[in-house]
């Protein structure tokens, strides 16, 4: 019962920085309606961000979320304002323009770091990574507890934001019916800058949770690219609350997966469930909801 | 129109010239050696090890008179840890800076990649650390091998085993790549020759975050020991994640490479006192020239070294013993000293032999450390031991619980 218990908690709490990683990803892919194949890379940036911040200023990896999300809500609306947008108004054979601007984004990127940092591991040392707390015989890594709580402040702030805020209502207004939304006023250009930068943001913050469990180099952002496609394919495209699902379902379902089948095959289930809900749920856990009430 | 094919034609003679730059300043007064170690990406911390000792060497070789009154140049190349990058970066080694023999391979998935090319080519390849028993095991006779296979890397482990610890149960973690594999496959070989019970036998994907799930199986399981073959970042945070969950077998071991670098403690802090490792050399080895190496790289650098470096410094003595003893620079000449080789190195004894389906293997010795205080100190075979093997160990007081 411990070895499930112990293995339900590493899920969940992995599954609180999937939420964040994912949530971004949706919010982008709701307003747009474009999957952001840099996600991974601009959380990369910022977990560069906060290792100089770290090595050189000594500042804490929690305290850099101040520096880095900011930072990378800038990063994002340049991207979007200067890169992404101008595409819009292209003609092109192929209509997905920007998903394929993303992919070179997301390169540029990881080969700017390469260069600045060389593809070297780099870790940032705290005085709590390596601490544990026990309930009963079950351990919980403190900065993983932490990075956490940080997830559901963050989410609940944005889900603030989008409910009562006007750029949050824009936001939503511009996800649900673009033209509709334009003809009631919203700029929707500003919106998708916005957007861009929220996700970027939202990402970056999970970087700078990662930093003092985890270790950086430049190729880091790939495979967390794929997470946040496969967390937003099983809450549904574009779905906030679904990411949120979505985050928790895959951590948990990694962890069960590495200890029930084999940890060589930990991947292999995240992608199994992310088949199989394509097969037989397109829509997500958020197209089960539906399913349900209907 | 007539300016702009001038102006090609121009940028054409320039590209052509610096195309074959290198074969000019190959004059005559030196000699080139290519090295493939990786010295960025994952395992850059192995290589960089490597190459300073390389270096270290190089200027010994060449301040003591060269390669007979000719300087030896060792060209340095990146494989980042790639076979892919390490085939292309030999393939420009031999054809375009038409090095004489090459030297260095770090991993065993890259350094295998390479000496296919050099098979192919007929170019003498003297591999320092990728340990793959195929690597010489393949029949291939341009391929000479400093360091033992990987087969062998517990065989120390495996007598203070028998002897100390005496366990009855073991887990065996391991990295799914070559290394890791063959590695992993080899210790339960000598676990059920000893009638230990593996009790669990498991690959990961090198860079996970959490190996929390593994290891809590492991603690319910309960082995006596748990046997790890890593790379360096894995090896801290399997060791940082064992010290979370307080999981206490009776002796953590590791398979060599990550476990006895200095980024080791750097990395794991606490949880890397008292673990064990096999490895292929320490520098109170009574090897001449042993301590000196250790203490001159010390100076230098103002860093420990380990057997990674001592290979590479024994190696490019054997190098240069090499290119002094050949004929000519003509490789099968080189093929013909290299297997003529008998001398002293730091590294011990140096000799290529065939050793079971190996050819061309140069039989060394393997030994057990343990890190003591930050320290690694050597504790079998005890006749060479600088610290006592500390055992049994109260895992729970050594971590501050």
């Amino acid at each position: 019962m411990d070895v499930f218990i112990q293995t339900l908690v590493a899920g969940i709490l992995i599954g609180g920085i999937y939420c964040l990683i994912g949530i971004g990803m949706s919010l982008i892919m709701g307003v747009m309606g474009i999957i952001n194949l840099a996600h991974g890379q601009l959380m990369m940036v910022a977990m560069y961000i906060t290792f100089v911040l770290s090595a050189y200023m000594h500042v804490d990896p929690y305290f850099s979320l101040i520096v880095a999300m900011p930072g990378l809500f800038l990063l994002g609306c340049f991207l979007q304002k200067y890169l992404l947008n101008p595409l819009m108004k292209k003609e092109s054979i192929l209509p997905e323009n920007q998903v394929l601007m993303t992919v070179g984004m997301g390169m540029v990127l990881a080969e700017i770091c390469r260069f600045i940092f060389t593809s070297d591991y780099k870790t940032v040392k705290t005085s709590y990574g390596g601490q544990a707390f026990f309930i009963g015989n079950i351990s919980f890594n403190l900065p993983m507890c932490i990075a956490f709580i940080f997830a559901i402040v963050i989410t609940v702030v944005l889900f603030w934001f989008l409910a009562k805020t006007d750029t949050g209502r824009s936001i939503r207004a511009t996800a649900q019916d673009k033209e509709a939304a334009t003809l009631m006023g919203v700029n929707s250009t500003r919106i998708t800058i916005i957007t861009f930068g929220l996700g970027s943001a939202l990402v970056a913050s999970a970087g700078s949770l990662l930093i003092p469990i985890f270790y950086l180099f430049p190729d880091i952002g790939g495979p967390f690219t794929l997470k946040a496609f496969v967390i937003c394919i099983l809450g549904g495209l574009g779905s906030t609350v679904g990411a949120i699902f979505g985050g928790l379902t895959l951590g948990i379902a990694e962890s069960l997966g590495a200890t029930y089948i084999g940890m060589g095959y930990k991947d292999m289930v995240g992608f199994l469930i992310f088949v199989i809900v394509l097969v037989f749920l397109p829509g997500g856990l958020v197209g089960l909801k539906r399913l349900i009430k209907s | 129109m007539k300016k702009v094919k001038i102006l090609i034609g121009l940028v054409l003679a320039v590209a052509v010239i610096f195309s074959l730059w290198p074969s000019f300043s190959m004059a005559a007064d030196t000699v080139e050696v290519g090295i493939v170690l990786p010295l960025t990406g994952p395992q850059a911390k192995f290589g960089e090890v490597e190459k300073l000792s390389f270096d270290l060497a190089l200027e010994e070789i060449n301040t003591a008179g060269g390669i007979n009154g000719k300087t030896l140049e060792l060209l340095i190349e990146d494989d980042t840890g790639r076979p892919d990058v390490g085939r292309s970066v030999v393939e420009k080694l031999i054809t375009k800076d038409k090095v004489v023999m090459l030297g260095g391979g770090y991993s065993s998935s890259v350094t295998y990649a390479v000496a296919g090319v050099c098979q192919q080519n007929a170019m003498p390849f003297l591999v320092n650390t990728g340990s793959a028993d195929k690597i010489t095991g393949s029949g291939w006779d341009w391929i000479f091998r400093l360091n033992p296979p990987v087969s062998h890397y517990a065989d120390a482990v495996k007598t203070l085993l028998a002897e100390k610890v005496k366990p009855k149960t073991v887990a065996i973690l391991y990295e799914n790549s070559l290394f890791g594999t063959k590695g992993a496959k080899s210790f339960q070989k000598i676990c059920d020759n000893a009638a230990y019970k593996v009790l669990l036998k498991q690959g990961y994907e090198h860079g996970g975050i959490d190996y929390k799930p593994v290891l809590t199986q492991i603690k319910r399981l309960n082995p006596d020991i748990v046997y790890m073959v890593s790379y360096i970042m894995d090896a801290s945070l399997l060791m940082k994640q064992a010290r979370e969950l307080k999981l206490t077998p009776k002796m953590f071991v590791g398979g060599a490479a990550g476990f006895t670098l200095p980024e080791f403690v750097d990395n794991a802090g606490k949880a890397s006192d008292k673990v064990i490792s096999a490895t292929l050399w320490h520098q109170v080895l009574p090897f001449p020239g042993a301590m000196d190496y250790y203490n001159k790289f010390v100076a230098k650098h103002k860093r420990p070294t380990e057997y990674h470096g001592a290979e590479a410094y024994a190696a490019c003595y054997v190098i240069a013993d090499i290119l002094k003893r050949a004929k000519s620079y003509k490789n099968t000449d080189i093929k013909k000293a290299l297997s003529k080789t008998d001398m002293m190195t730091v590294f011990g004894p140096v000799k290529f032999t065939t050793w079971g389906k190996l050819k061309n293997q140069n039989i060394a010795g393997t030994y057990v450390v343990q890190w003591l205080d930050g320290k690694l100190e050597l504790v079998w075979p005890t006749k060479h031991a600088t610290k006592k093997f500390n055992y049994p160990v109260n895992w729970l007081k050594v971590w501050g619980y």
